[in-house]
């Protein structure tokens, strides 16, 4: 039994000279076909009445959805090209997060990923701003209330990013940890406790790892279910509140 | 296997992640939003539909029973003016029948009395000529000489009248 705990860093598959294949790449797709894969299997044979179980989940997924974002975006139907971004944000983030429930590794623990999805979030109320207040009004936004704030202004500007993609990459990771570590514990304990036993039972008892059934599970609620629909959650709410408080005049 | 750092930023990664999450949104789009944004549209269609045929139907019952109200009234209206024409019909009728008989009843009685008058004139001139007849008769054995009508026509006329006048 290894007695030396580490958690690495998603493994490089294969590299293409300068482009590398990691694991978080390819869990990604695999992300993607399971979402995509449902969405195909929920809308097929949709009827106008007496709808299927399939329909009906569907048809509230994408409720569910458009209210999400026309509650926390004004109320209206100003921001309905934003459903389908928010949702496959919120989609992809909450399956990368449970995904490690079937044993792969999180994307979502690899801060790449969270960088660019707190990247492009930042584009966007970038943009948004620019277009309500003009380029001058942006840039002008930067010095109130006076000149000197410039500087902090610009460093809380560039904070929302980064705590966006730290505090989802941050979560998840430590779920990843957490989880790790606690699996490595039971199996020492599992080793020590059946190591008790002497002779060749012992052995293999203490191979076998009885003690990681159960625990792993209830911990799990918490820190894969829990936290994986809350981090996606938290993601999208800040996504649509920051691009809706861009959209509102100074 | 290689590992990447715990902790660490990959250009690939990341921009796959970028072009992962459109595809992403636009696979959701194309599988997701659309296809149930179309049935919903359809089912709203559906709803509209039914709602307008409610309306149409309902304006419709609307205008017939309007038609029905109407026709209702005239028929009753129709009705009484029957019962009227009927009513003035039998009352000129019998008005007619009561007049009729009431003229036929008096020129009975005006056929009765001038039968009755004729009767009596023709009475009269029978006696008339009765009397004449026994006048001259009386006359003719009275004065034993036989009375010619035509001389004497004047007297016996004087006399019949003298005696109609008596009876």
């Amino acid at each position: 039994m290894d007695t030396t705990f580490t958690v690495e860093g998603p493994r490089v598959f294969f590299s293409i000279g300068p482009v590398t294949i990691t694991e978080t790449v390819i869990v990604t797709w695999i992300v993607m076909a399971i979402i995509t894969i449902t969405c195909i299997v929920l809308t097929r044979n949709m009827r106008v009445t007496n709808i299927s179980k399939k329909q009906a989940i569907a048809e509230f997924l994408v409720e569910t959805a458009e209210k999400f974002v026309r509650n926390n975006m004004g109320g209206g139907h100003r921001f309905d090209r934003m459903i389908p971004f928010v949702a496959a944000l919120f989609s992809t983030s909450l399956i990368s997060n449970l995904i490690s429930l079937v044993g792969l590794r999180n994307p979502t623990a690899d801060l790449s990923v969270e960088a660019a999805w707190a990247v492009v979030v930042f584009i966007m109320i970038t943009a948004m701003k620019i277009k309500t207040n003009g380029l001058g009004g942006y840039l002008k936004g930067f010095t109130t209330p006076i000149v000197v704030m410039t500087p902090f202004n610009i460093l809380s500007e560039l904070a929302t990013p980064v705590s966006m993609a730290c505090r989802h990459f941050g979560n998840i990771l430590s779920g990843i940890v957490i989880d790790g570590l606690i699996y490595w514990a039971l199996g020492l304990a599992n080793a020590a406790l059946f190591g008790l036993i002497p002779g060749i039972v012992g052995k293999v008892l203490g191979e076998l790892p009885i003690l990681k059934i159960g625990l792993p599970a209830i911990t799990g609620l918490y820190f894969d279910w829990f936290t994986g629909f809350m981090q996606a959650f938290i993601f999208c709410m800040l996504t649509v509140m920051y691009i809706y408080n861009a959209s509102q005049a100074d | 296997m290689a590992t990447e750092g715990l902790v660490s930023l990959d250009l690939w990664t990341f921009i796959a992640t970028i072009i992962n999450l459109f595809i992403q949104m636009w696979l959701l789009k194309k599988f997701l939003f659309k296809p149930v944004h179309k049935v919903l549209e359809e089912r709203k269609k559906l709803a509209d539909q039914q709602i307008e045929d409610a309306k149409a139907a309902k304006a419709e019952a609307d205008s017939i029973r309007a038609e029905y109200e109407k026709n209702m009234a005239n028929a009753t209206a129709k009705a009484a003016q029957i019962v009227t024409d009927a009513q003035k019909q039998a009352q000129k009728r019998a008005d007619q029948i009561v007049q009729q008989a009431e003229q036929q009843a008096s020129s009975m009685k005006a056929e009765a009395a001038a039968d009755i008058a004729q009767e009596k004139k023709k009475a009269v001139n029978e006696v008339k000529d009765q009397i004449g007849g026994l006048a001259m008769d009386i006359a003719g054995k009275v004065v034993e000489k036989e009375i010619d009508p035509n001389d004497h026509r004047k007297l016996i006329d004087e006399f019949i009248d003298k005696v109609g006048e008596a009876s």
